[in-house]
């Protein structure tokens, strides 16, 4: 018996693992662990304009060996999963089935999990978006220094600083490429007065090392951050593992699928499913740590404690993105030296009916491929061509997550599979009409300050519920002694000791990138169990 | 000017191309970037088309293609005006299928990747452009049924 099992190696998971096996602790991680080993070997470390001019094998990793970098039909979730990244959703459906008729679950069953595809933006949440956790900023502090420091931040002392403080660790920020440094000096002239409108302009935070740090980086600038890691430089969770690995008290067990919990005698028992021989395997330790995804997890919790067919809260940021024309770009060569991340991160302060942000990215598109542009116009293929040709060292494209809170149209039900199928998970999302008015408002907000800015939107694209990928809220931590919530420490109630790390926890999403707070979290999870276990 | 050129660019079917979708693929290419494939492009695209389209298309798609392969001249102006009535059509599709297996080969790969020009440059190309495909969407529309109609 091991003293305790983590369930799996997404963001969660690792940075609980982390701090537990730190402080001595002896952890098992359980994992269906998928990774790219087709793919990833095939791409040369060569910026990307180059290797698409001169690599004759670049068809492979572009389109796929079965072409599977070719879609059709509408914008679908995930559209900057290439086909060294696929692996990352690869399994999910068929193992863990939902019926979800209107919300895209993209869930992981990938070595780093969903993490193994995460867009690296760093947005540590204020005071008041960890309201109705029964914690605040600075207990969570020295969690957020900590995993700034494991996982390398770049940012920069910029306006963004009154909303997201620095670590200390923080390194230079990444260098802007052409089109964001137009919006940028643009923004630099009007700063006065879009402050006094609420209006902040800075550079993303991003989890990538821009300086050699713990054997990765520094970033490359190859702009290959949609097909390739050569550098390491960007953060994944697969880098935490890596590191744990050679721990002595650290055990990894891939290709295992783990079905339900049970707790007696003082140990939590682990069921587990092997993925290759179908053969159930039984594992024992003090306490359980869960953080296999927010859906994953619940169906794991649900099944353990019998609790099919209860329906449990769930939210999601409400996603949009506006290709933009960017004025001050005509004209202006575009630099290949780049990187494929967000490059800026706007932030809309509003006091009025209450106290909330409005966040917006802005990124350029570059090396993704054309041919997925084209798709979009309503032009012929020729012109198409030749006219995105022209304007694409001009597009800024937005990105804007919506925060989301609780209601009763968002829940998931657990239904029993019958005759042997699996059980599948029922997801329904239907947010208010008020809600989507709203989204639509801070939507008009934001693209007013970006057309001062320059950036002439040319059309919304709303990818449909689910496409921000940030799932939370199923089992939250709150202060109240309620059924299938976690408490301070992230014990789900009504065991003894089995905890959750992963998006599960938080209430309500901000609308923020989640994923650097699950890390600060399970960080935090994990000190508190090591306490706990000693 | 713009129609006159990408008419008479691709008016001209390969000889002696008895495979379908060799027919397509060099039809598609020189209509997207004006030159030929070469061998390795033209039987990705075959490959390609193996892999997505493994099911049979509704008859009215499979004519539509089916006439591009007869009459070449055909593609720009049921490209137009498909790509405005039926963007997600096989005909589209499959234009578009060429356009990723071209874009992902050294020798076209310059014929997709961007291009910095200057503003009158960029005003005059979404111009030309834009009443290119004007004019071959108005052709279109009035080729559209009759291809449709034609045996598949």
């Amino acid at each position: 018996m091991t003293d305790v099992i983590v369930v799996g190696s997404g963001p969660g998971g690792l940075h609980a693992a982390s701090r537990l096996v730190d402080a001595g602790v002896r952890v098992t991680l359980l994992d269906f662990g998928n990774r790219d080993d087709h793919y990833a070997p095939l791409i040369p470390r060569r910026p990307f304009s180059e290797l698409r001019r001169s690599d004759p094998a670049q068809h492979r990793y572009l389109l796929g060996d079965r072409f599977e970098g070719i879609p059709f039909g509408p914008v679908r979730v995930g559209a900057q999963l290439t086909p060294p990244r696929m692996h990352i959703l690869a399994d999910a459906p068929e193992r863990q089935p939902v019926d979800a008729p209107a919300f895209a679950a993209s869930m992981s069953l990938a070595r780093g999990g969903l993490g193994a595809g995460w867009s690296a933006g760093v947005f540590p949440f204020s005071d008041d978006e960890l309201d109705g956790m029964g914690f605040r900023v600075a207990d969570l502090q020295a969690h957020y220094d900590a995993v700034a420091e494991r996982i390398g931040v770049a940012g920069n002392h910029d306006d963004l600083e009154r909303f997201l403080p620095p670590s200390p660790s923080m390194m230079p920020a990444l260098e802007l490429d052409s089109n964001a440094e137009v919006v940028w000096q643009r923004y630099q002239r009007t700063r006065a007065a879009l402050n006094a409108r609420g209006f902040f302009l800075g550079q993303t935070r991003l989890a990538v090392c821009t300086r050699s740090h713990r054997g990765r980086g520094p970033y490359g600038y190859l702009d290959l951050d949609y097909w390739a890691d050569p550098d390491r430089a960007v953060y994944r969770p697969q880098w935490t593992l890596d590191e744990l690995l050679p721990a002595t008290n650290f055990a990894y067990l891939d290709r295992r699928l783990v079905r339900r919990f049970t707790e007696g005698d003082g140990r939590v028992t682990v069921e587990a499913e092997h993925a290759d021989s179908g053969a159930t395997e039984r594992h024992e330790a003090r306490a359980l740590v869960i953080a296999a995804g927010t859906f994953a997890t619940a169906r794991i919790v649900l099944r353990s404690l019998d609790r099919y067919d209860t329906a449990v809260p769930f939210v999601c940021n409400e996603y949009a993105y506006v290709p933009t024309l960017n004025l001050g770009m005509l004209g202006h060569p575009a630099r290949d030296r780049r990187a494929s991340l967000a490059q800026l991160t706007a932030m809309v302060q509003l006091e009025q009916p209450r106290r909330r942000v409005i966040q917006a990215q802005l990124f350029s598109y570059r090396s993704l491929l054309t041919f997925k542009l084209m798709k979009e116009l309503p032009l012929p293929g020729r012109q198409a061509l030749r006219i995105l040709r022209v304007l694409m060292p001009n597009f800024a494209i937005l990105g804007i997550h919506h925060e989301d809170r609780p209601a009763p149209g968002k829940t998931c039900v657990l239904r029993r599979g019958r005759d042997g199928a699996p059980d599948r998970l029922e997801i329904s999302y239907r947010p208010t009409a008020e809600e989507q008015a709203v989204q639509r408002a801070d939507e008009r907000m934001l693209l007013r300050f970006f057309r001062s800015l320059g950036c002439i939107p040319l059309k919304a694209i709303r990818p449909g519920h689910g496409s921000s990928i940030h799932y939370a809220g199923t089992f939250p931590i709150t202060p109240d002694d309620a059924p299938l919530t976690c408490d301070r420490d992230g014990r789900l109630r009504g065991t003894r000791a089995v905890y959750l790390a992963d998006g599960s926890v938080f209430p309500w999403l901000p609308p923020k990138g989640l994923t650097f707070n699950i890390m600060a979290n399970a960080d935090r999870v994990g000190l508190q169990l090591a306490r706990t276990l000693r | 000017m713009r129609a006159r050129i990408v008419l008479s660019s691709a008016a001209v079917a390969p000889e002696g191309q008895a495979d379908p979708a060799a027919l397509e693929a060099h039809i598609f290419a020189r209509y997207l970037v004006g030159r030929v494939p070469p061998p390795d492009l033209v039987e990705r695209y075959h490959d390609a088309s193996r892999a997505i389209w493994s099911a049979p298309a509704p008859p009215g798609e499979e004519a539509l293609v089916a006439f591009v392969r007869r009459h070449p001249w055909a593609v720009g102006p049921l490209d137009a005006i498909t790509s405005v009535l039926h963007p997600g059509g096989q005909l589209r599709s499959k234009i578009l299928t060429m356009a990723a297996v071209l874009e992902a080969s050294p020798a076209f790969a310059d014929d997709f990747l961007p291009r910095s020009v200057s503003r009158a440059a960029l005003a005059w190309q979404l111009v030309v452009g834009g009443a290119a495909a004007s004019a071959q969407a108005l052709l279109g529309l009035v080729l559209l049924p009759i291809a449709r109609r034609a045996r598949a």
